[in-house]
């Protein structure tokens, strides 16, 4: 991509965003408008950050809202449990102090809140086995909230640092016979006993690692984003099940794709066919990069919520919100 | 990474100068803890415990199961520290190492030893079937005095902790779900804390609540657990420098205040979550647990 | 393994100056590159250093019951990688279970017991039985598979060291799959009790219990004699890699399809005087599991030719212009290759992995169970099909073998 290009990019994805600030709850005050506001610091407290990212894209999602669990509070007006059951995760950066890099990660639909940190690169002197002399050896430690770790999270942990082994640039200087230590915490949501599908979890762990690692400025060849998918007994396809929809899914499937639209990673398991794993992609990658859409009724209105709805349009404003924060001094006295 | 990197002489030297001219490095008088944040998950039983940087989750867990055949009237309970790199670069992901079992070691002795949560009211059914309480701690960045936040985070959970209630209807157990019966507050018994005290220049500077670095620079330690009525359950002074006895006597009445303090902190906490819990309505507390 | 395959790769390229072995010890990524792109001026097939085809499996062999002492056992062998699986059952009295007596309150969550209450005869594959297999095999938790790599199955096993993280993942895939195949049936490890016709005793219990529990108890009132479940069948299934040369999972599987073909379970009952499940002697009453299906395992490994790609800090092109490249190139050098069943050399040399388990129906219809693709980004939605149609055609090939040992 050339360099104009690359800042058309840019432009065009912080004005958009910027027109979702407009319906978005998150904060009233356009990206834009924020570079050059001199007399505004940027107030918005982290707890504000609960950004609502209404998946109105995904006709699987809104035709599925209703099989999902029935909100108890009858009183509230219908629109208003309505915004709640599709509010979308939420993150910070560089919450520990301790680590190098670290994230939080909340997915709202599995209920599953994720502590990471990274560290590196690191020495590890009792793994010197495993060192290697060429690259950075990558280690990825999940620690379950309220049991002991299993066989479940040696396996997640396999899935994880085979990805991340790929991506992460180990070679860079500073890096080889080192360590890229990862660290997962789950912090909210139920445990996952013996035997049970890690996947559900599994998007929530990839995210966190991502945004961990960049916190840590790890050096990376690309960015991902994830998703999980859920095909319901009689063939629909829910994007971002529930835990419960995901128990009662006759497949579940997880899918990362590389900023460049690359198929990282895919883990399905259930009773499917090859054309529904089609489908279940397509819809995967448009969750995840919001692009390719086969309904397209208006470039402008389509990649507006595209960016800003997708997963990868997340992780990059929670990127550049934490950047705003961080440089804020230099903003404001700009 | 697997220790700390050590103090430099300077640091050293520094802290300890400062700390014969009874100043120490944040301007804390001897006696005074850093501030203590403590605020709660959606969960009940989830805390997220911040004193200085030092900065630890509890997570307090119930499940049915089998009480041990010797003790059929008792629950379980346990108290599970893991220590990870997240907490700080020189603890190494699944390995054991000293700190951990060190602090697994005074929880124990403070807490569970001490029957502060009386296990008897976790029986459900003689010898059939009981509650097992599980506490995890997390530490999630470590700058100094493990034991006393630990603590003071497991102890929090405990009191915030609501199990589901459980009925038995001839011999079959109905466990209810949290949005068909009000939740079960555990049964506390008393509420212990540990203090720990660090001793410098050989014991003339005793000081609580030491950051890192003060603890590398110490000398020896001494730690008291002590609950709200001024019994103590646990008291260990077992390596460093000697301490005076006489000193000792005075500061398990520094101790006693702290726990105090403290114990007023947590309850000022638990009351403003329960409040806040009460303002957002049951349908919005069972919609968080919905999940488990 | 590589010496003998590469010996016509060696006679073909008289400049080399070292023995074919140390030169796939020294440069093996560029052996086996110059064994899968052979020079276009000989019209050699592209080949693998072990002589196989990109897309060959390696001989397998299967062997069930050499175990005296289990409930049924196994051997595969895939090529050089051998596998023994026993399955080992064991009787868990439901008293024994702690979460036998406990029913939850909230409807979506039953108690194990409330679950064989309304249980029928008949086996269908509706949601409800499928609910309730769910209650008993991964709630009770009995299928327990647990695998290990025995010492000096490769030379990086030494004695006395804990399970390694590949041993722990690999006993959690097989359990996986075990679970979300539903391999077993539920209904093949429950042990019955009729009880010949209620006491009067018994009767007044049985109805109070039905009048307290209205969330539970769903059972047909007209019914007399419910049965009800005293014991169950928890299989260990314990597997051990022999010999670990690459694709362990495959075998695994493949050892455990087989141990649980050739499991024989004896006949159990509840015997009311003594108050405990007796088994019975005679190998004419034990009766074999009915599983669902014949899941196959299939495993890939990409070899890519530009081993660097990957680290160094170039700029990856984008999905669609490598795709658009990989079009281009079509007919002439490929850049990386799809190698099934890749053995321990070389998966030393990939980094990027997929695995298809799949079965088919009594139409023959392709039914993918598990799909998975880790490591790498060149394998996309056009590989995956590939990869899926290659898994159909080692399913019948792993059929036959199944059926024959």
């Amino acid at each position: 991509m050339s360099e104009e290009a690359k800042l058309s990019h840019t432009l065009v994805v912080s004005d958009l965003s910027a027109k979702q600030r407009m319906w978005g709850p998150r904060s009233t005050k356009n990206r834009e408008s924020f570079f050059h506001d001199a007399a505004g610091p940027y107030a918005s407290p982290s707890s504000l950050r609960t950004t609502s990212k209404t998946d109105t894209r995904s006709p699987s999602r809104q035709s599925n809202s209703g099989q999902r669990k029935p909100t108890t509070w009858l009183s509230f007006p219908l629109e208003f449990s309505f915004s709640t059951t599709m509010v979308g995760p939420t993150a910070s950066l560089s919450n520990l102090s301790r680590a190098d890099g670290s994230a939080s990660f909340k997915c709202p639909t599995t209920g599953y809140k994720i502590l990471g940190s990274v560290n590196a690169p690191v020495e590890l002197p009792g793994r010197r086995d495993a060192l290697k002399p060429e690259e950075a050896t990558v280690e990825v430690f999940i620690k379950p909230g309220n049991t002991t770790a299993g066989v479940g999270e040696r396996y997640a942990e396999g899935i994880i640092r085979t990805m991340l082994q790929k991506l992460i640039l180990g070679r860079e200087r500073g890096f080889p016979r080192r360590g890229v230590v990862i660290t997962l915490a789950i912090v909210g949501g139920g445990a996952i006993a013996r035997g049970d599908s890690y996947l559900t979890l599994l998007p929530s762990l990839l995210h966190t690692s991502l945004l961990a690692l960049l916190s840590g400025a790890v050096p990376m060849s690309m960015t991902y984003s994830a998703a999980l998918m859920a095909v319901s007994k009689s063939n629909v396809i829910v994007s971002n099940p529930t835990l419960v929809e995901a128990k009662a899914a006759s497949s579940l499937h997880v899918l990362a794709f590389s900023s460049k639209g690359h198929l990282l990673l895919n883990e399905s398991q259930g009773r499917f066919d090859f054309d529904t794993w089609k489908t279940v992609q397509q819809r995967a990658h448009a969750l995840c990069r919001g692009v390719e859409l086969p309904e397209v009724d208006g470039d402008i209105a389509m990649e507006a919520q595209g960016d800003s709805g997708t997963a990868e349009g997340f992780v990059r404003e929670t990127v550049e919100d934490h950047l705003c924060r961080d440089y804020a001094w230099k903003i404001n006295t700009e | 990474m697997s220790k700390e990197a050590p103090l430099s002489i300077a640091e050293r030297e520094f802290i300890l100068e400062a700390l014969r001219q009874d100043s120490r490095l944040d301007g804390r008088t001897p006696d005074q803890f850093r501030p203590l944040k403590i605020s709660f998950g959606d969960e009940y039983g989830h805390v997220n415990l911040e004193l200085g940087n030092t900065s630890i989750i509890v997570r307090i867990s119930a499940e049915v199961t089998k009480p041990r055949d010797e003790r059929p009237f008792d629950g379980l309970f346990n108290i599970n520290l893991e220590l990870s790199a997240m907490g700080s670069p020189a603890w190494e992901n699944g390995r054991p190492n000293d700190v951990e079992s060190y602090v697994t070691h005074v929880l124990d002795s403070v807490i569970r030893h001490s029957n502060a949560l009386d296990t008897e009211s976790l029986c459900i059914l003689k010898g059939v079937s009981c509650w097992s309480i599980r506490a995890d701690v997390h530490v999630v960045a470590y700058d100094g005095n493990l034991t006393d936040a630990a603590c003071i985070a497991v102890m929090t959970g405990l009191q915030h902790f609501r199990r589901p209630d459980a009925v038995v209807r001839d011999g079959q157990v109905v466990v209810y779900g949290v949005e068909e019966r009000v939740p079960v507050a555990l049964n506390i018994t008393h509420k212990p804390l540990s203090v720990t005290f660090f001793a410098f220049n050989e014991s003339k500077n005793i000081i609580v609540d030491a950051t890192l670095k003060e603890e590398q620079a110490s000398e020896g330690e001494l730690v008291i657990g002590i609950n709200n009525g001024g019994e103590m359950c646990f008291m260990n002074k077992f390596s460093g420098a000697t301490i005076n006895a006489r000193e000792i006597v005075t500061r398990t009445s520094v101790a006693l205040e702290k726990v105090k303090d403290l114990n007023a902190q947590i309850d000022r906490a638990m009351q403003a979550d329960l409040a806040l819990r009460a303002k957002r309505g049951m349908a919005e507390e069972s919609r968080a647990e919905n999940d488990r | 393994m590589a010496t003998s395959a590469a010996a016509p790769a060696s006679s073909s390229r008289p400049a080399l100056s070292l023995p074919p072995s140390q030169f796939a010890r020294l440069q093996p990524h560029a052996y086996l590159l110059a064994h899968l792109s052979p020079p276009s001026t000989n019209n050699q097939p592209s080949i693998r250093a072990n002589g196989r085809a990109p897309t060959q499996f390696r001989v397998t062999s299967a062997n069930a019951g050499s175990l005296t002492h289990t409930n049924g056992s196994a051997v595969v062998r895939i090529g050089d990688t051998a596998a023994v699986c026993g399955v080992r059952a064991e009787l868990l009295h439901t008293e024994d279970i702690a979460s036998w007596s406990v029913s939850q309150a909230t409807s979506s969550n039953k108690s194990p017991r409330s679950a064989d209450q309304t249980e029928e005869l008949g086996e269908q594959d509706d949601n409800e039985t499928i609910e309730r297999e769910r209650a008993h095999i991964e709630d009770l938790n009995l299928l327990v598979p647990n695998l290990s790599l025995s010492t000096g199955c490769a030379p990086g096993f030494i004695p006395g060291s804990a399970p390694s993280s590949l041993a722990q993942s690999l006993s959690h895939q097989i359990l996986s799959l075990l679970h979300s195949t539903r391999l077993v049936r539920a209904d093949d490890l429950r042990i019955w009790y009729q009880p010949p016709s209620m006491g009067p005793e018994e009767l007044e219990r049985h109805n109070d219990e039905e009048q307290m529990d209205v969330d539970t108890a769903q059972n047909d009132p007209v019914e007399e004699s419910p049965r009800e479940i005293k014991a169950f069948w928890v299989l260990y299934i314990d597997i051990m890699i022999i010999s670990l040369a690459g694709n362990a999972f495959d075998a695994a599987w493949a050892a455990v399809l087989a141990a649980l073909r050739d499991t024989k379970l004896p006949k159990a009952w509840w015997d009311v005087d003594n108050e405990t499940v007796v088994c019975s002697d005679s190998i004419s009453d034990a009766r074999k599991l009915s599983l669902r299906g014949l899941p196959v395992a299939s495993s890939f490994a990409v070899f890519e030719a530009d081993a660097a790609a990957g680290w160094r800090a170039a700029v990856i092109p984008e999905a669609a212009e490598m795709k658009a490249q990989r079009l281009a190139r079509k007919g002439g050098v490929s850049e990386r290759w799809l190698l099934a069943d890749p053995d321990g050399y070389e998966e030393g040399l990939t980094q990027e992995r997929a695995c298809v388990v799949v079965d088919k129906d009594t139409d023959g219809k392709v039914i993918i169970l598990k799909m998975e693709k880790n490591g790498g980004w060149t394998i996309d939605t056009e590989d995956l099909q590939q990869l899926v149609d290659l898994s159909s055609q080692r399913w019948e090939e792993m059929k036959r073998i199944l059926d024959e040992c």
